[in-house]
């Protein structure tokens, strides 16, 4: 049971970046799957390759997403609002980003192009037990895990946080204007653009910070992580919780870690991404506005 | 050779030793031209995977256990899928845009690590060889099926179907105040997406020697929804030549090595840029057409 | 050292070490016979993709064997043109560049593909067009024995030089009862690619012949994240041995996660171990977990001593397993077409010449002595190896071939 809290936060913390650019931009940012793994694969390559101590390679491998996120809202997303696109376009943009940051982490490798980046190719790799502080305690028959147990904290933290920012602060003020109409928060005064970037680089920012998580929880990094293990599920999760809503990304995220390892146990291992779907699936037939959704609104 | 340059100084030569390459644009022609349909009609059901598998399924158990003949087994393995197609329209119809889409992704990957991956008849997780496969010899069938899909879907849409789809694309409610009614048009669509896609499936399942369960899930259907904003949804025609350009892509770039997807995403991000109604923008090939041809009245905007 | 002449002697059909040997004898009429010609050979790896973390190793080995090759005076006077075509790990694109190496490029043979996901495709392919296909990498069951089609004939044109699961996993099971005689086992396997899921069927057709009674097979899904309640299964029921057969990073994982829960026991796999990443990866949890390989960096055969120190210094890292195999692949393909009386001028004849010749091979390749047998799969010493938990390898028996 304890393992579907610990994949349910990074689930949470994955969906709530995906669902807050969904809410605000309505687009389905394909490229946050990579970021994910652009965040891990950075913080690995900082600890290993370049010998930093493992919090500073946090830091790096964050921002490093956060960068990412300016890039798909210059690159990706605002040249489509330019023209006025439908948002479906932007589909095809992230996808494209996304392709390209998966491709440059696998080819970097020793003596490569983009061995500053990563240099195990394919490969999938975990931190090195001496980089990384991670003590275990055994209670009750348990074995803990520091790194898996600092997960929950960690994502309850920061969701308070972002939901005390959104509520209270003028930028959220300005967010959820922007998110309502674009155009009247324009005449309010609000600058749309700022706010649509401030947007990318928090919710690129949470997802590599996932990244991190999931690298050091589950111990496997590689070019594929985001692409194999979130991008989907990570739909599922905002759907489950209701489009758009950050609580409700956060209960659909621990919703669905516990789903899966139910049906694990319960089942057997083929049976398990088979529940989740099937379960997404009765969720959006039944109740399309999500199990925590409140309002139900059409957007692509 | 490089491939553009044999393409054009010697284009027997290229046919000839490229008929794997042709006949995979040929399947993915359909694929697209099975999503065209349900795009066209409003709806973003991102199934087609879902279906093809089952059309592929169910062609190839057919000949390897019944030995029924080939082509029994390919209307066969469409047919079923656009039982299934009705089976899944009839829950899922009533939700619109990205509610759709993602019910749809849950109804494919549900029936693939679901259902697929464990039935003993579908070769469980290892997909199931189909020895009687001809990759060299179906290219013909393939490319009469494409000519014969385009024709089809292209007189469709111009007819009295075509304008029920497009009104209810345009404004549901207004389709529904002006009689037309909109669940069945919309099950149609559906139906027909999903025989597309089962057809597609089976065709494929012949032309390799290898069912394999991993290729009918989510990057497939991304890929297919690709063929179809890339090359725009205005008409039939968008999606083929998204298709033909997604298809040939890897090969027309392979100079660049090991930097092809980061080329490939380059060009994706640049022509949406650019084109952000698709390759074949509104009304047809926008940008192909020279200054005096006469103007078709411009459709709606695609589908967003 | 001669080249020329190294091969004017295997074309007389003695068997002589096929690298570093430093032939003196003087030229013969054979060694020009095709002098000015190119011989055309075609690779198809997956560089990119998944299967990324093989291909650059294999495309490394044929390019280090193809210089080695044409700076000593190439194939009885003909230099080898090799092509390395990248298929993104994708089937589709592996088929369609087959057949447009046969078809267009008119290359002699061809060489992989990487994954046995493709090679169920191009191999039959290749095998209809007649033309000789070596894999290089490849493990799975019925990659090579019996190819299905045309269903009334064996697969003619197709060979392997890589060592088949259905010989690693069952040697080394047997050599770990020999030594050890464990009672019970577990087998964790990932059950949706065809190399992982044969070498669990391996592992479940073989233990009863020595005395292992498995108690359970797991099985898991390669995608999955967390794979430490799989683990948490196995390791309640205490074993004696847990069988992995998964390939990348996997193996590892579930290595440090039984030896996290506190589980002593043996670990046995299959060729997912062979490679310093997983090893490095693995750690101290590794440690003593045993395989068999085709290829053992160490291994005291004069040939491997020269391709080991030619790999370092060309690229500055020691080669693995697949490098090996790839390099082999070059030597046997040369070694053939020196014997194989080309005509450079009928390419279907040719084809035809060189399968007939590679039924013939008997050289000496990094993983010693080489040839194939009937069904056209690898007859070569088997190595049985541990991980020394600092990301290598020690050897523990040497299995000649019978």
């Amino acid at each position: 049971m304890l393992n579907a809290i610990f994949i349910g936060s990074i689930y949470a913390l994955f969906a709530v970046g995906y669902t807050l650019v969904f809410g605000v931009l309505d687009i389905l940012n394909l490229a946050h799957s990579a970021v994910f793994m652009l965040g891990a694969a950075v913080t690995y390559t900082m600890v290993v390759n370049h010998g930093q101590p493992f919090w500073i390679a946090c830091v790096v491998g964050i921002a490093a997403a956060a960068l990412m996120g300016l890039v798909i809202e210059h690159v990706c997303l605002r040249p489509l609002r330019r023209r006025g696109a439908p948002p479906i376009s932007a589909l095809i943009s992230t996808i494209g980003l996304a392709l390209i940051i998966v491709a440059a982490v696998e080819q970097g490798r020793a003596g490569s192009f983009f061995s500053w980046l990563w240099v195990d190719g394919a490969n999938s790799v975990s931190f090195p037990a001496n980089a990384v502080p991670n003590p275990t305690w055994k209670v009750a028959g348990l074995t803990l895990e520091a790194s898996k147990v600092a997960i929950i904290p960690v994502t309850i933290l920061l969701m308070l946080v972002l939901g005390y920012v959104i509520r209270f602060t003028q930028v959220g003020r300005g967010l959820r204007a922007v998110a309502e109409n674009p155009r009247a928060a324009r005449l309010m005064g609000i600058d749309v653009d700022r706010m649509i970037t401030l947007t990318l680089v928090i919710s690129s920012a949470l997802g590599g910070l996932a990244g991190i998580l999931f690298g050091l929880a589950i111990g496997d990094i590689s070019p594929y992580i985001g692409r194999d293990n979130v991008e989907v599920r990570g739909l599922a999760v905002i759907v489950l919780g209701g489009l758009g809503s950050i609580p409700g990304a956060v209960a659909g995220g621990y919703l669905l870690g516990g789903i899966e390892v139910l049906a694990l146990v319960a089942l057997g291992s083929n049976a398990r991404a088979g529940v989740a779907f099937a379960a997404l699936f009765l969720v959006l037939v039944i109740r399309p506005q999500g199990l925590f959704g409140a309002r139900l609104r059409e957007k692509v | 050779m490089d491939f553009l340059t044999q393409l054009f100084t010697d284009p027997v030569g290229f046919y000839n030793s490229h008929t794997l390459l042709i006949a995979q644009v040929g399947i993915n022609s359909i694929l697209a031209a099975s999503i065209f349909v349900v795009l066209y009609s409003g709806q973003l059901s991102l199934a087609a995977p879902g279906f093809m598998a089952i059309g592929a399924y169910t062609s190839v158990v057919m000949g390897q256990r019944w030995h029924t003949p080939l082509p029994l087994s390919i209307v066969a393995g469409t047919l079923f899928a656009g039982v299934a197609g009705l089976v899944v329209g009839l829950p899922v119809l009533r939700l619109r845009g990205v509610f759709l889409a993602i019910a749809t992704i849950g109804f494919i990957e549900a029936l693939r690590f679901g259902v697929i991956l464990n039935l003993p008849i579908t070769g469980e997780g290892l997909g199931l060889s189909n020895p009687d496969a001809d990759p060299l010899g179906g290219l013909n069938i393939v490319l009469v099926s494409v000519a014969v899909v385009v024709f089809l879907l292209w007189r469709l849409t111009k007819g009295r179907l075509g304008h029920a789809w497009a009104a209810i694309r345009q404004d549901e409610l207004a389709a529904l105040s002006q009689g037309i009614n909109v669940s069945r048009y919309k099950m149609i669509a559906f139906v027909v997406s999903a025989v597309l896609a089962g057809f597609a499936g089976a065709l494929e399942s012949h032309l390799n020697f290898f069912v394999d369960p991993n290729e009918y899930g989510v990057p497939r259907t991304v890929q297919v929804l690709t063929f179809a904003v890339l090359g725009g949804t205005g008409n039939i025609f968008g999606p083929v030549v998204g298709a033909l350009f997604i298809t040939t892509l890897p090969e027309i770039i392979r100079q660049v090595a090991n930097y092809r997807d980061i080329v490939s995403g380059a060009i994706l991000i640049a022509v949406i840029v650019f084109r952000p109604q698709g390759i074949v923008g509104r009304g047809g090939l926008a940008i192909l057409r020279p200054a005096w041809w006469p103007r078709v009245r411009t459709r709606a905007p695609a589908p967003g | 050292m001669n080249r020329k002449q190294v091969i004017s002697v295997l074309g007389a059909g003695l068997v002589v070490t096929a690298c570093g040997s430093t032939s003196s004898s003087g030229g013969s009429v054979a060694a020009k016979a095709y002098a000015g010609k190119t011989l055309k050979l075609g690779a198809i790896l997956s560089i990119t993709g998944a299967g990324g973390v093989y291909g650059p190793q294999s495309r490394n080995g044929m390019q280090l064997a193809v210089d080695q090759i044409n700076q000593s005076g190439g194939v009885n006077g003909a230099i080898i043109a090799l092509t390395v075509n990248d298929d993104a790990s994708d089937k589709a694109q592996s088929a369609q560049l087959a057949q447009k190496m046969i078809q267009e490029d008119q290359d002699l043979a061809l060489l992989g593909p990487t994954l046995s996901n493709s090679a169920v495709a191009v191999h039959p392919l290749a095998e209809s067009l007649r033309t000789p296909i070596l894999a290089v990498s490849t493990t799975g069951i019925h990659i090579v024995p019996d190819c299905t089609f045309p269903k009334t004939d064996a697969c003619k044109y197709v060979f392997r030089d890589s060592l088949g699961e259905e010989t690693a996993i069952p040697d080394n099971i047997q050599s770990y009862a020999a030594d050890k005689h464990p009672k019970t086992g577990v087998l964790l396997v990932a059950n949706d690619d065809k190399f992982s899921s044969d070498g669990g069927t391996i592992v479940q057709n073989t233990v009863g012949t020595y005395g292992i009674t498995l108690l359970k097979t797991i099985p898991f899904k390669k995608a999955e994240a967390d794979l430490s309640p799989y683990v948490t299964q196995a390791v309640q029921l205490n074993p004696d041995v847990i069988f992995i057969t998964s390939l990348g990073g996997i193996p590892a994982k579930i290595m440090a996660e039984a030896r996290n829960q506190g589980w002593q026991g043996q670990f046995l796999g299959g060729n997912g171990f062979n490679t310093a990443t997983v090893s490095k990866q693995a750690g101290a949890n590794g440690k003593g977990a045993q395989s068999a390989s085709a290829w053992y960096l160490g291994n005291t055969f004069t040939s491997n001593a020269g391709f080991v120190a030619a790999y370092r210094a060309r690229y500055g890292a020691d080669p693995d397993q697949f490098g090996a195999q790839g390099y082999a692949a070059i030597k046997v393909l040369a070694d053939s077409a020196s014997r194989a009386n080309l005509s450079f001028s009928n390419v279907a004849g040719d084809r035809t010449k060189l399968r007939d010749a590679m039924e013939k091979v008997k050289i000496d390749a990094p993983m010693g002595p080489f040839q194939f047998t009937s069904t056209h799969d690898v007859h070569q010493t088997v190595w049985i190896i541990q991980m020394d938990g600092q990301g290598g390898f020690t050897l523990v028996h040497t299995i000649k071939p019978s």
